[in-house]
């Protein structure tokens, strides 16, 4: 059986954090929490990550300077935001990061595990080309 | 002899054929000054001294009656005419006399001595009257300029003598006080001031010690005791001679202004509160998240407990039964449940939930506090209060909108109360949070370091210091002196109204305090407050 996937999940906000666990608890996911990006950075360093979840707006780093150093760190790792500020960070941006899903706050917990699961799926090739997901069931972005 | 000063233009009148000597020669005598030139006519010299301005007319008296016509077309209102005749007869100066002329010289032997000397005279005259009529005409001119000027004027103008009785008033000081012009007239100002001892109404003042007020704030009472508050000048008024007459008095209605003023004010306060709802929502979002979140889990751990409630139910009909085969399945499908379930951990984190939420609506409860402190409107008059109190809930209000940038380091002291207005106070203190929360970021927005903004109070000189310390990115030197100025503003377009610190200003100068910025670009920037004790306010509002 394939190990469980690791999310790594950053806010500088332990309730927060422990929301997301509490939603998350069920999906299998190895769940690694922590509340500053430069405590983000050391897990990057230490252990394998599939997918980041961070908040954006944080003391130090933001969650989208976290993942553009993630990029360079684990490529690989599924890179999403989680934030209130939406608006505010530019599209070009989030592509520039590569940033395949912006998370508002609050979340709603059915998009957040579909998003997730979406993003942590086996690397299916697309099937057929064409995405047939319900646009408005996830936080995905799509071109 | 005496010569004419001044430029002459003279004209002589004189027929083609005249018999008599030509006067010519002997006006030559008044100077290089004298322009001489000869007409003919009437009509002629009518026409030329209506285009230049002509000092004298020598006609001589022909035999025709061109002379007479001369005298008829000039003399009413022209320069003086000199008759020049050779009858020695008195009859024909009469004649010429009456018909207005000015003088009368015969042209004889002495012609050429006496001309001269009665044209200097007569030219004299004519320039000392004509001299009186301008200036006389100046007077009027001057005089109705004056009037209209003071007739028309926006503003309010009150003359008033050493007894501060009513000596003039100009319409909009009738229309400001309320009476006509008859009625103001020697009535004294000072039941317009009920209120205020005789001693300190500005224009007892001035008219005690020459005291002069520029544009202060008053307000005066009309009869039927509708108060108005007007921006007052006065100074005293003096003769000619230097004695005092008493005092004058510009004014102005100032209650549009106050109401625009308080407009300015809370549009102000708007633009602030619009600013912070972004870093508000921020941080209503945040404990929403976890709360929508755990709201959601928490159903969740209520239907697991359900589960395992239902076995428990069932366990306790088998224990009635009294099967032990039954009391065996189902007491291990409750543990099987719970193992499912995981009891323990549901329990538990079920309470950390309750009490995480808690914590998070106790967070949105303070902050819809603080926000709606924020947007009521103000006290009419000013209240004792402790600043610290209204420095800690506006601290409150924008901490969430920067502390991923900042470090806030607060030293309140021991004050004593200060009368103010809380709303406008508070105002202030939002502006320039947000200001050095916004230098802060100009710095180092983006870097990953953060910055520190110091808020201290303390006693000082009588009153209190409010001191706002960043270390953001500084006002240039060039730019110090103007900071307060309205509309000015450094920041992006959107981004600022160039309001902030001109009303931070006015609020500070209407409680009678300071406002002081000093600045070392890129290492700290200090705003300090100074604001009296007791109630200030209530005096310099």
């Amino acid at each position: 059986m394939a190990r469980r996937p690791t999310l790594l999940i950053v806010d500088d906000e332990a309730q927060i954090l422990s929301a997301l666990k509490r939603s998350l608890r069920r999906e299998g996911y190895e769940i690694v929490a922590v509340e500053s990006a430069a405590a983000a950075l050391r897990v990057l360093d230490e252990r394998p990550v599939d997918a980041i979840l961070t908040d954006h707006k944080m003391p130090g780093l933001s969650g989208v300077q976290l993942l553009a150093r993630a990029a360079e760190r684990r490529p690989d790792a599924v890179r999403m935001l989680i934030t209130g500020w939406t608006k505010e960070i530019p599209r070009e941006r989030l592509e520039e990061v590569g940033i395949c899903a912006l998370v508002t706050k609050p979340w709603d917990d059915a998009k957040l595990k579909a998003t997730l699961r979406a993003a942590l799926a086996p690397a299916s090739p697309p099937a057929g080309g064409s995405d047939t997901r319900d646009p408005s069931s996830d936080y995905s972005l799509r071109r | 002899m005496k010569r004419a000063g001044a430029e002459v233009r003279i004209i002589v009148a004189r027929s083609l054929d005249s018999p008599l000597p030509d006067p010519t020669f002997a006006l030559r005598r008044l100077g290089p000054g004298a322009h001489i030139e000869i007409l003919h006519g009437a009509a002629a010299c009518r026409a030329r001294c209506r285009e230049h301005s002509v000092d004298l007319i020598v006609a001589e008296a022909g035999p025709g009656a061109e002379c007479w016509e001369l005298l008829d077309a000039i003399a009413p209102d022209g320069p003086p005419v000199i008759v020049v005749h050779r009858d020695r007869s008195e009859r024909a100066a009469l004649a010429a006399f009456e018909r207005g002329a000015a003088d009368c010289v015969v042209a004889g032997e002495e012609f050429p001595d006496v001309l001269p000397v009665v044209a200097l005279e007569q030219i004299q005259r004519w320039r000392a009257a004509r001299d009186q009529d301008v200036a006389e005409r100046r007077i009027r001119d001057l005089e109705s300029y004056n009037q209209n000027i003071i007739q028309n004027l926006n503003s309010a103008l009150l003359v008033v003598d050493l007894d501060g009785r009513i000596v003039f008033s100009n319409p909009p000081a009738e229309e400001i006080l309320g009476e006509s012009a008859e009625a103001l007239r020697g009535r004294p100002i000072w039941p317009w001031f009920p209120e205020t001892p005789r001693g300190e109404v500005h224009v007892a003042r001035t008219l005690a010690t020459g005291e002069r007020f520029k544009g202060v704030e008053s307000t005066l009472t009309r009869a039927d005791g509708t108060p108005v508050p007007i921006g007052i000048s006065s100074a005293p008024v003096f003769d000619s001679a230097g004695t005092e007459l008493g005092a004058v008095a510009v004014f102005s209605d100032l209650t549009e202004i106050k109401l625009l003023q308080r407009k300015v004010l809370q549009a102000e306060k708007m633009a602030s509160i619009g600013q912070l709802a972004a870093g508000v929502a921020h941080e209503i979002n945040n404990p929403m998240g976890f709360i929508h979140a755990n709201l959601f889990q928490m159903s969740e751990y209520l239907t697991d407990l359900r589960r395992v409630w239902d076995e428990v139910g069932a366990l306790l009909e088998a224990v009635g039964g009294g099967d032990p085969a039954e009391v065996r399945r189902c007491s291990a499908e409750l543990a099987e449940a719970s193992k499912q379930v995981d009891v323990d951990f549901v329990l538990s984190d079920f309470a950390k939930a309750i009490r995480e939420s808690q914590e998070g609506s106790e967070r949105i409860r303070h902050i819809v506090n603080d926000l709606r402190n924020f947007s009521h409107r103000d006290s009419e008059h000013p209240v004792l209060a402790d600043v610290n109190r209204f420095l800690e809930s506006t601290a409150g209000i924008v901490w969430p909108m920067m502390k991923h940038l900042v470090v806030l380091e607060k030293e309140y002291g021991n004050l004593p109360k200060v009368g103010c207005y809380p709303m406008q106070l508070q105002q202030v203190f939002m502006n320039l949070l947000v200001n050095a929360y916004q230098a802060i970021e100009a710095r180092i927005g983006g870097s990953g370091e953060t910055g520190t903004i110091w808020l201290r109070t303390e006693p000082r000189a009588g009153g209190v210091a409010i001191i706002v310390k960043d270390t953001g990115i500084g006002i240039a030197p060039e730019n110090l002196d103007r900071i307060f100025d309205p509309f000015f503003t450094t920041k992006k377009v959107g981004m600022g109204t160039g309001l902030g610190l001109s009303t931070c200003f006015n609020i500070v100068e209407r409680h009678g305090g300071s406002l002081v910025a000093e600045s070392e670009p890129g290492v700290q920037t200090t705003f300090t407050v100074w604001l009296p004790g007791g109630n200030a306010a209530e005096r310099a509002g």
